[in-house]
């Protein structure tokens, strides 16, 4: 696994590309932001390859690397309104407009989460457990549990209320 | 009442897993192909932490650089004796904070590895800039300091062929330049720290309730540990601008 160059990493990267894509729309508020935070992710999980010994899945370990680079990839100037666009993407992320709509209204709400609690969210909408939640970010099991009954019901409200709001 | 509750709970879980799953087309779609990704491998980080490596890494060229011109002071005021001496004691000065840099950049390493869980990553990261980022500040200013001296007997020996005494004003202005110098360059590094600083405490926060003052018993250890560094690194920073006096001034030629 360390013998591997720089063209074999891109491969397994370009493979495993959508996880990135999903912690850039998470973190990043605009395609701008979302493509230099997918930058900066390529290059810390290059960085960080070497120390990648498979004792975790490879998918855990890059989620690890991939959202710890996002968390503390904080700008002083990139504070822009939550969430103002998501053109660009709305092309690979849904098929119809109804669907393009759904996705974005969950981004939305998810862009308004701390840097934690989106890291939490969507490691469970991964379908991750809590016990892998719970090992990527360094805490317990039963403090992600507590956690995710929050933000789910806080997601939720806020997802309901803007639907009402905006049909 | 109870079932209900579990039941719209479950339903609503349900909602928001189908909708991220209609994102599920990024992870099957190549939106970027090996070739650039293998581009992006090679870039550069706007990563604080890779900011800071470079610092510290230009920072040991230069106090290498710095110990072959004061080698070179040495040669062209052979004949000298407080040049000679302001030489000798600058590269025993600065030879030991060069080990100490290599030391920092190594352990510094181990703070920005990104393979760790989030609450190791924010806990080191936090520690650093809290505790040894001054002492990597201080080492940084001391090479500035010495820059001076040595650039400046390298230009009286190009202009004079000796060292030409400066009276007290001269030496109080030339000192007060550096002296600004290296506070702003301390302000402006603390300042551009300082909101990473407060970004990694709320994250911390975030986190759990423990999080953060378990981080802050940890700092409060290193700040202890790392006094006696930045004592010494002040003290050579005090001592320099006593030489930077003797060059000046010519003292006991």
């Amino acid at each position: 696994m360390q013998k591997t160059g720089k063209r074999e990493f891109s491969e397994l990267i370009e493979k495993h590309q959508g996880i990135i894509h999903k912690i850039t729309m998470v973190y990043a508020n605009n395609l701008a932001d979302r493509e230099d935070l997918f930058q900066e992710i390529c290059l810390q999980l290059w960085r960080s390859f070497t120390g990648f010994r498979g004792e975790a899945q490879f998918s855990t370990w890059m989620y690890r690397v991939a959202l710890n680079t996002a968390i503390s990839n904080v700008r002083k100037n990139s504070r822009r309104p939550v969430f103002e666009t998501l053109k660009g993407n709305e092309k690979v992320m849904a098929e119809d407009l109804n669907d393009a709509e759904q996705v974005k209204l969950l981004y939305r709400g998810i862009a308004r989460l701390n840097h934690i609690d989106k890291a939490i969210i969507l490691l469970w909408l991964e379908d991750k457990s809590y016990e892998e939640i719970a090992e990527v970010l360094g805490t317990s099991k039963g403090n992600i549990g507590v956690k995710l009954v929050r933000i789910r019901r806080k997601l939720e409200v806020w997802v309901s209320i803007t639907e009402k709001q905006e049909s | 009442m109870g079932f209900n509750y579990r039941k719209t709970r479950v339903m609503n879980e349900e909602k928001l897993k189908v909708m991220w799953n209609k994102t599920k087309s990024l992870g099957s779609e190549s939106v970027y192909n090996s070739q650039l990704i293998q581009k992006y491998l090679s870039g550069r980080s706007n990563d604080t932490s890779q900011k800071i490596r470079n610092m510290v890494r230009f920072d040991i060229v230069l106090k290498a650089l710095l110990v072959l011109v004061f080698g070179v002071d040495i040669y062209l005021f052979a004949g000298t004796t407080n040049i000679v001496i302001v030489s000798l004691f600058a590269i025993l000065a600065l030879i030991p904070i060069i080990f100490y840099e290599r030391r920092m950049l190594t352990r510094f390493d181990e703070v920005a590895d990104q393979g760790q869980n989030t609450r190791e990553k924010l806990s080191s990261m936090l520690g650093y800039l809290k505790t040894k980022f001054t002492s990597t500040l201080l080492a940084i200013s001391i090479t500035y300091l010495f820059l001076f001296i040595s650039g400046s007997l390298i230009y009286f020996y190009l202009a004079y062929g000796h060292v030409r005494t400066l009276d007290t004003i001269d030496v109080f202005v030339f000192a007060g330049f550096i002296l600004i110098g290296i506070v702003f360059n301390f302000t402006v590094n603390k300042g551009q720290v300082k909101y990473q600083i407060k970004h990694l405490e709320n994250c911390l926060s975030d986190l759990n309730d423990q999080a953060l003052p378990l981080a802050e018993e940890i700092i409060e250890n290193q700040r202890k540990q790392d006094r006696a560094n930045k004592l010494i690194l002040g003290v050579i920073l005090v001592f320099g601008f006593v030489l930077l006096i003797v060059v000046l001034m010519n003292i006991g030629t």
